[in-house]
């Protein structure tokens, strides 16, 4: 049976008819935000990590160092600042709060550049050409920016996610964007979810194919990065703030403050009752300074002890006003039930991978509330 | 990658958030003017702005069931900005005739009236898709889309009086269906 949208699919209209009405920027601009608000309900953004649970990570090492030259020297991307590109990428339709501040030059990458490892290592192998361009560390995450050259169409190129050695449970986020023919440049982040500062990083990332998520086409090659970084210099703060809310406790427990971004970390707490009913709660932490300032972030994901609630996480935000002397956190919550649309969880084992199925409980949809705001003082 | 003239469909048939930023660019002064045009006597900024919102969401939920070119495109966007508009003031109207408590003898709504203000409209459809397609594109522009007789029959070259006939025939199908369709609701 055809429903009405193939209904009217099928019907031949004459749209000369209808006449367009004059539209300003600013209605735009609120409809995308509107929409971009519904449709982030119903799907998260494409990232590797969906819900985060039980992702126990065993990882069998074997240290092969290599040492790297840069190949292609001469091959500097034309964007001289990837990670801008993604920020701006992001402007009005990914990040709504920005439009608030339009007049301050913001985005989480600000400064990223600055403090980044400028890379330039180069791989090729199948005709396709894979450089790191820059890499930062913070002790926690590690952001990388990286361009591929490919004759072969790409689309937005799926590639596997860095390992870092020492890291027990990862969780990571990536984007590649085609900026020119043949040319893409992309953007990822892998984030360990243990609390645990590293000082270095050493980053081995073996790349055995490319897959274009428009067509499915993989495309096998062997593209191999060893190489380390040292962490970035942080000041690490601890807090105790909080609020709770119909059974879901938020804390701050930790701010660690570095010279391009601020991690949040939080822990997050639920009651029985809230855990017999919900498959999964979901903590958003929406961040304002005292100065009027609002912080875009990325959520680095979290871990959570089998079948319990209480999940530790953390989120990066952009630079941190050097005059702000609080910070006023809010938790959306939203408590979910997980279905095969919004859930996907895969636990590693030694043995290979494993489906976890998806929980059974009653249903009930969703229901989202905000708690009260948590202020922290920042120390000087 | 971004979304352009040529890949905007595919790109939101595939739920990329981009495309569905170019269509709001490239469409948005279409889509307001067809649905202003419906729902401008209601006098709610409100209503226009949620119909719009709703449009675009459509689009956006049901894009994979599209197929054409950019001008079928086009099409298939306007058809459903006109269905949502016209939806969204039966709706409203009808609210609005309970409050005030006016009775308009000339609304006497027939059954297949009845079935489209229902909120789950399956049922109908069901009904729709039974019908001859000539038939059904009749049905659709003039109880989804508002249309009238006159302009459906310069639209399929057919003489209003073949239309009226169809429509006619059609409903008695309709009715009896709807009717054993009423039967199995109440008969529990």
């Amino acid at each position: 049976m055809k429903d009405i949208y193939e209904l009217l699919n099928d019907l031949n209209i004459d749209e000369s008819e209808f006449e367009e009405m004059e539209v300003n920027e600013l209605e735009k601009a609120n409809i995308k935000r509107s929409l971009k608000k519904e449709i982030n309900k119903k799907k998260k953004r494409n990232s590797w990590k969906k819900s985060i649970a039980a992702a126990s990570i065993i990882v069998g090492l074997s240290v092969t160092t290599f040492v790297t030259y840069p190949a292609y020297a001469g091959n500097i991307p034309v964007i001289e600042d990837i990670f801008r590109f993604f920020d701006n990428g992001k402007s009005g339709f990914y990040n709504n709060k920005k439009e608030n501040s339009q007049n301050k030059e913001t985005g989480l990458y600000y400064d990223y550049k600055k403090f980044s490892s400028e890379l330039n290592i180069t791989k090729e192998s199948n005709g396709v050409k894979i450089t790191i361009n820059d890499a930062v560390f913070d002790g926690k995450t590690l952001t990388l920016t990286y361009t591929i050259e490919s004759e072969q169409d790409l689309g937005n190129a799926d590639i596997s996610m860095p390992r870092i050695i020492g890291m027990k449970a990862y969780g990571g986020t990536g984007k590649t964007s085609k900026i020119d023919k043949n040319k893409y440049v992309g953007i990822l982040t892998v984030s360990n979810l243990e609390d645990k500062k590293l000082d270095a990083a050493h980053i081995n990332w073996d790349i055995d194919h490319i897959k274009n998520p428009d067509n499915q086409t993989l495309i096998k090659g062997d593209w191999n990065f060893d190489f380390s970084l040292d962490a970035t210099d942080s000041k690490i703060q601890l807090t105790d703030g909080s609020a709770e809310k119909k059974g879901v406790k938020v804390r701050i427990g930790k701010i660690s403050i570095n010279p391009m971004s601020f991690i949040v970390y939080y822990d997050q707490e639920v009651t029985e009752i809230v855990k017999n009913k919900w498959d999964g709660v979901n903590v958003e932490l929406e961040i304002k300074d005292d100065l009027g300032n609002i912080y875009s972030g990325e959520d680095n994901g979290g871990m959570r002890k089998d079948s319990s609630y209480h999940v530790s996480g953390s989120k990066t935000f952009e630079k941190l006003d050097p005059n702000a002397t609080k910070l006023i956190i809010t938790p959306h919550i939203t408590l979910r039930d997980y279905n095969s649309d919004n859930f996907a969880s895969v636990e590693i084992t030694n043995d290979g991978k494993k489906e976890i199925p998806l929980p059974e409980k009653r249903g009930k949809g969703k229901e989202e509330f905000v708690l009260e705001d948590i202020i922290i003082k920042i120390k000087k | 990658m971004k979304a352009n003239d040529t890949n905007y469909i595919q790109r939101l048939q595939q739920q990329k958030e981009d495309a569905l930023e170019f269509i709001v660019d490239k469409y948005l002064p279409l889509i307001k003017g067809i649905t202003c045009k419906v729902l401008i006597p209601l006098n709610n900024n409100g209503v226009i702005e949620e119909c719009i919102n709703d449009i675009f969401l459509s689009i956006w939920d049901h894009s994979k069931k599209f197929h054409g070119d950019s001008n079928d495109f086009k099409k298939w966007i306007c058809a459903i900005a006109k269905f949502k508009a016209i939806d969204y003031y039966r709706k409203v109207n009808k609210q609005i005739e309970f409050t005030s408590n006016t009775l308009d003898v000339n609304t006497e709504k027939s059954i297949e009236d009845e079935l489209i203000i229902l909120e789950d409209r399956t049922e109908l459809i069901k009904l729709i898709n039974q019908l001859e397609p000539v038939e059904r594109d009749i049905f659709i522009m003039k109880f989804f889309l508002g249309i009238k007789t006159e302009e459906i029959s310069i639209k399929l070259g057919l003489t209003k009086a073949s239309i009226e006939n169809r429509i006619y025939r059609g409903k008695k199908k309709l009715n009896k269906k709807a009717s054993n369709l009423k039967l199995g609701e109440s008969g529990i």
